[in-house]
């Protein structure tokens, strides 16, 4: 086993341990910095819902079956945050999606919601769709539906690279507000310029926390920031010592 | 009782199991274990390409609904329709047809590939615009110091004589500050990863069902 394995373990176990001593925690409620990525999603879904339009979800090109299946996880996570809110005002989102593994995923989520509501008969499986499997025909597919649909807010949320501007820019082009949570660096640099709300990096595994506040979703955010913590810590302390060695 | 068998059952069988398994299969590649984790990613595999069929389906259904009911844009629905179509054929010619093999690669060399590409190249069109909208729309000192970078890195990239000191700057951020922001974006999206991945192993966090 390398050095990397035990790492992982180690901080798995550490993770583990977190979420279980707090999850235990009973009467405290953590506190976790609001982001306005997220919270503002809420405040457009009743906006589409007023407006006669929807809300866009872009998930991006990532799957269940590859290295971006956690970030594609986190952002799914936007869309179970949102989904009984969406039915609530019958203003379904349009979610796409650029992996075929995530869509029989985020059509559950949806149709549980409208069923959890008892009106499992509106549910539209079109309203998710799989737009294509390459990272770039998948964003030029989304930025069409942006561009031509009664959308009225987009967000993007999910595995992405630099292509994502071209979702970005057309919702620009629209005037649309435009939220955005990414992991990767390059999609940040792309976004950055053209949305209102961005959430950065590990941001974006904060979505169910920031928008449904469940406590399942909390412990989680917080064992994280502890951890970081944590990491921190042990990185300064290493480099303490490697100066008081090295010197 | 039946709380049991309906949600953790299932969640245990089909999601802690196999991901425990995989996992341990990577951190103790034991015989035994390495068995089971590459049986396990290959029946994913296989699940995987049957998703593929679900998104055909999809593409079928939300196309297909367009061009019915005349929606905008329906008429590039019904070429995004015919081109499937078209696309299949190649491949499901027999092997001894003439051509075929041929016919097969001209979709991916004349079409696919050189639309991907001029595609591909649109973004660094909508990155240039997206950073002059940015200049109109957003004039903070986080704005302006954003651009700021992007001109100097860009300039600094360029073979032209007398930029040396840019490319000497741009080097710089890269290495040092860009390179200390992306090392700490990347720890917290490891971090983020761990926590929920976690999540869904121990069952906090069931995308497949009712949580």
């Amino acid at each position: 086993m390398n050095a990397g394995a035990v790492l992982l373990l180690i901080l798995s176990g550490l993770v583990l341990m977190a979420l279980l001593i707090l999850r235990g925690r009973k009467g405290t409620r953590p506190f976790v910095r609001l982001l306005p990525a997220f919270q503002e999603l809420l405040e457009e879904t009743g906006y589409a819902a007023e407006s006669g339009g929807a809300v866009h979800i872009a998930l991006g090109s990532g799957g269940l079956n590859g290295e971006d299946a956690i970030t594609s996880l986190a952002g799914l996570q936007v869309v179970e945050a949102l989904a009984d809110t969406a039915v609530s005002y019958n203003a379904a989102p349009v979610i796409t999606v650029g992996d075929p593994t995530l869509l029989p995923l985020a059509q559950d989520v949806l149709r549980r919601a409208y069923e959890r509501k008892g009106i499992a008969e509106l549910y539209d499986p079109g309203s998710v769709r799989f737009v294509a499997p390459s990272p770039v025909a998948y964003a030029a597919g989304a930025a069409n539906v942006v561009a031509t649909e009664n959308v009225t807010a987009s967000m993007m949320g999910g595995a992405f690279g630099a292509e994502v501007s071209l979702i970005a820019d057309a919702g620009a082009h629209r005037g649309l507000p435009q939220l955005a949570a990414a992991a990767d660096p390059r999609a940040l640099g792309a976004l950055y310029p053209t949305t209102d709300r961005l959430a950065m990096g590990e941001e974006l595994y904060a979505a169910g926390a920031q928008m449904t506040g469940e406590r399942r979703y909390l412990v989680g955010l917080v064992a994280q920031d502890v951890l970081r913590v944590v990491l921190v810590l042990a990185i300064l302390g290493a480099v303490v010592l490697a100066f008081l060695g090295g010197g | 009782m039946s709380k049991l068998v309906k949600r953790w059952i299932p969640g245990l069988l089909f999601a802690t199991l196999p991901g425990l398994v995989v996992l341990f299969g990577y951190l103790f590649p034991s015989p035994l274990l390495v068995y089971w984790r590459d049986a396990l990613v290959e029946w994913a595999v296989i699940v995987a390409a049957f998703a593929f069929l679900l998104g055909l389906f999809n593409i079928l259904r939300v196309h297909g609904e367009r061009i019915g009911h005349r929606r905008k844009g329906w008429l590039y629905s019904l070429v995004l329709l015919l081109a499937m179509i078209l696309a299949w054929i190649p491949p499901i010619l027999p092997a001894n047809v003439p051509g075929q093999d041929m016919l097969d690669r001209a979709v991916f060399d004349y079409v696919i590939s050189p639309v991907g590409a001029a595609l591909a190249a649109l973004v660094v069109f909508t990155l240039a615009l997206a950073a002059f909208r940015l200049l109109r729309v957003r004039r903070s000192a986080g704005a302006m110091f954003f651009l700021l970078i992007v001109v100097v890195a860009l300039l600094g990239s360029t073979p032209l004589t007398g930029l040396e000191r840019l490319a000497d700057i741009r080097d710089w951020i890269v290495s040092v500050p860009g390179m200390a922001g992306m090392r700490g974006l990347l720890l917290g999206v490891a971090l983020g990863t761990v926590v929920t991945a976690l999540r869904v192993l121990v069952l906090s966090d069931r995308p497949h069902s009712e949580s």
